[in-house]
C-alpha cells in the first residue's frame, strides 16, 4: 500500500470516528433533553402526582437499589422470563424438528397450531392460574404460550430453507442422517434461531409481567401494579425504568450471542 | 495418488494404462424418468439411455437445455431414481449413493459457515481418512489448487473461481473413483474457465480416474475428454456418440489450435444443429 493510500485510510477511519461520536453526543442530548424537559414540566406547570419527577423517580430507584428491593424484583422477573424461554426454546425447536420430518402430522396439526398462535394469550391467564396456582410456574408457563411458537414456526421455516443441493452434495457422499444435521441443517437454522430469541426476549418480559400483573406478590410488573394501587406514579415510573433496564440488557445478550454464534453474516 | 504415487501415468494413453476392469465404471441400461407437474400433466424428461463408461474414462455429455443431462447425473449418484431402466455402478444396482462416487455441482455447493480449510476437510472425513492424515493431505490440496493463502478464508469472501476451485478440492479430498460434474465450470467467465479446465486436466492425468462431465459448452467438451455424448431434448435422448481422438496428455488450451480438434467441434456442432 502507497504512503497516499495510507494516508487515506486513515482519513477515512478518523472520519468514522468522528461521524460515531458525533451521533453518540446526539443520541445523549436528545435524551438528555427530554428528561430535563420533564423535570422542568412537573416543576412548573403539571403536578408531579399525575406523572411523578424525574429526580423522585431517581431517588426511588436508589432507595429501592439500597435496601435490595430493586434486586428482588428484577430476579423475580428475569427468572420467570428465562424459564419460560429456555423451556419454549427446547419445546419449540423439538417440535419445529418433529414436524417437519413428518410433513403430513405437521399438515394435520396446522390449523390448532395457527389456532393457539392467533389466540391472545392473555385470554389464557384465568386458566393458568387455574391450573398453575398464582406461584412460579403459572408465570412461567404465560412466557412459554408467548415464545413456543415463535420458536416452533422459526425452526420450521428455517429448516425448510436450508439449501438442497448442500444436502444432496453430502448425501452424495454418503453422509450420515447426524453429520448433514450437524454439519448442514444446524448451523443453516441458526440465524432463524437468533431471530427468534430476539423476538421471544421481548414477548418474555411481556409474559411475565403480565403473569405479575394478574397475581403476585413480588416482580417488577407487581411493583408497578402495587405502586399504581396506591397512586404512587413515582413508584409506576421506577418500575417502569427498571423494566426497560432489563429489557435493553437481555436484548444486548441477544446481540452479543448473535455476534458470537452467526459472525459471518451481516 | 497426487503426490506422484504413479510417475509414468502422464505419458501412457488410457486403453493401454490398465488392464479391463470385471465391470465397466457405469453402465445405464434403458434408464426413462418422467416428471409428474403440479396438474398431472406427465413430461418424459430420460428416454431408453443406455450408456457405458469404462474406468478412467472422461467422458462429456453435451446438449440442449432440457435434455435431462443433469437428471442423468443424478440417477447415477444415487439421488434420485430412474422412472425405468437401471444404473450399475461398478457392477452393483444403484438405489442409494454409492460408494466412491463424488458429485460437483454447477453452484459451488460450500458450507457457508465453513473455512476453506473446513469445506475441504468435509471430503476426507466422509471417506473415513483418519483424522491425523487431514492436515497434510489438506495442505497437499491447498497448494495444488493454489488455494494455500485462503485457507482460512468463508467462502463469501472468495470470487466464484475460487469457491469453485474448493469444490474440486472437496471433491479430491474424496477421492471417489468416479467423478460426476454437472457443469462444474459453467458459471465462470471465460479466462477462469480456461484456468479450471487446464487445472482439471492435469489432474485428471495425475489420477486417471473416471469422469461424466455436463457441459453445454462443446469447445470445452472435446477439449476435455475422450467421449462426447451428444443428447436431444423432449425427451433426452443419446443422439450420437463421438470418440475424442485427439492426443494425451494435452493442454486445455494449445489443444484448440489442432486442425483435428476444429474439425470434431465443427461435426458435433452440425450434429446438434441438425435438430
Amino acid at each position: 500500500m502507497s504512503v497516499d493510500a495510507l494516508s487515506e485510510k486513515a482519513e477515512f477511519q478518523r472520519r468514522a470516528r468522528f461521524i460515531w461520536l458525533r451521533g453518540l453526543a446526539e443520541k445523549t442530548g436528545v435524551f438528555l433533553g427530554a428528561i430535563a424537559l420533564w423535570e422542568i414540566l412537573a416543576r412548573t406547570v403539571i403536578d408531579p402526582f399525575w406523572m411523578s419527577m424525574p429526580s423522585l423517580v431517581a431517588e426511588r430507584l436508589w432507595k429501592l437499589a439500597v435496601s435490595g428491593d430493586l434486586l428482588y424484583h428484577t430476579q423475580a422477573t428475569v427468572l420467570q422470563a428465562m424459564l419460560g424461554l429456555v423451556s419454549g426454546l427446547l419445546v419449540g425447536v423439538a417440535a419445529g424438528v418433529v414436524l417437519t420430518r413428518y410433513s403430513r402430522a405437521a399438515e394435520a396439526m396446522n390449523p390448532i397450531i395457527m389456532g393457539l398462535y392467533s389466540l391472545p394469550r392473555i385470554a389464557l391467564a384465568p386458566l393458568f392460574i387455574i391450573w398453575f396456582g398464582i406461584g412460579l410456574l403459572s408465570k412461567v408457563m404465560m412466557v412459554f404460550s408467548f415464545v413456543v411458537f415463535i420458536f416452533l414456526l422459526n425452526t420450521m421455516q428455517g429448516l425448510r430453507a436450508v439449501d438442497q443441493d448442500l444436502v444432496d452434495l453430502m448425501r452424495s457422499m454418503r453422509a450420515k442422517p447426524g453429520f448433514i444435521a450437524w454439519r448442514v441443517q444446524f448451523p443453516s437454522i441458526l440465524p432463524w434461531l437468533v431471530n427468534a430469541a430476539r423476538i421471544s426476549v421481548g414477548l418474555a418480559l411481556i409474559g411475565s409481567v403480565l403473569g405479575e400483573l394478574l397475581g403476585a406478590n413480588r416482580g417488577l410488573g407487581w411493583y408497578v401494579e402495587y405502586s399504581g394501587g396506591r397512586l404512587d406514579t413515582t413508584g409506576v415510573f421506577a418500575g417502569l425504568v427498571a423494566l426497560m433496564v432489563v429489557a435493553i440488557a437481555l436484548n444486548t445478550v441477544v446481540d452479543l450471542v448473535e455476534r458470537w454464534l452467526v459472525p459471518t453474516r451481516p | 495418488m497426487i503426490d506422484g504415487a504413479r510417475p509414468d501415468a502422464g505419458d501412457l494413453t488410457l486403453s493401454a494404462a490398465r488392464p479391463k476392469a470385471a465391470h465397466p465404471r457405469v453402465r445405464l441400461e434403458g434408464v426413462g424418468k418422467d416428471f409428474v407437474d403440479k396438474k398431472g400433466a406427465t413430461l418424459t424428461v430420460l428416454e431408453s439411455i443406455d450408456l457405458t463408461v469404462e474406468e478412467g474414462e472422461f467422458v462429456a455429455i453435451v446438449g440442449p437445455s432440457g435434455c435431462g443431462k443433469s437428471t442423468l447425473l443424478r440417477h447415477i449418484s444415487g439421488l434420485m431414481p430412474p422412472t425405468r431402466g437401471s444404473v450399475f455402478v461398478d457392477g452393483a444396482l444403484v438405489t442409494e449413493p454409492p460408494p466412491d462416487v463424488g458429485f460437483m455441482f454447477q453452484r459451488d455447493t460450500l458450507l457457508p459457515w465453513a473455512s476453506v480449510y473446513d469445506n475441504i476437510r468435509v471430503g476426507l472425513q466422509l471417506n473415513g481418512t483418519p483424522q491425523d492424515a487431514f492436515e497434510p493431505r489438506i495442505g497437499q490440496l491447498l497448494d495444488l489448487l493454489g488455494l494455500k493463502a485462503f485457507r482460512d478464508f468463508l467462502p463469501s469472501s472468495l470470487s466464484g473461481g475460487m469457491r469453485q476451485r474448493v469444490a474440486l478440492g472437496r471433491l479430491l479430498a474424496y477421492a471417489p473413483a468416479l467423478y460426476l460434474m454437472d457443469e462444474p465450470f459453467g458459471a465462470l467467465d471465460a479466462m477462469t474457465k480456461m484456468a479450471m479446465g487446464r487445472e482439471l486436466l492435469r489432474i485428471w492425468s495425475l489420477e486417471h480416474k473416471s469422469v461424466i462431465f455436463v457441459t453445454h459448452d462443446i469447445e470445452e467438451a472435446v477439449g476435455l475428454s475422450d467421449r462426447v455424448i451428444v443428447m436431444s431434448a423432449h425427451p433426452g435422448r443419446i443422439k450420437s456418440d463421438y470418440r475424442i481422438d485427439l492426443p494425451r496428455p494435452r493442454d486445455f488450451r494449445e489443444v484448440r489450435l489442432l486442425p483435428r480438434f476444429r474439425d470434431l467441434c465443427e461435426t458435433i456442432w452440425r450434429d446438434i444443429g441438425l435438430e
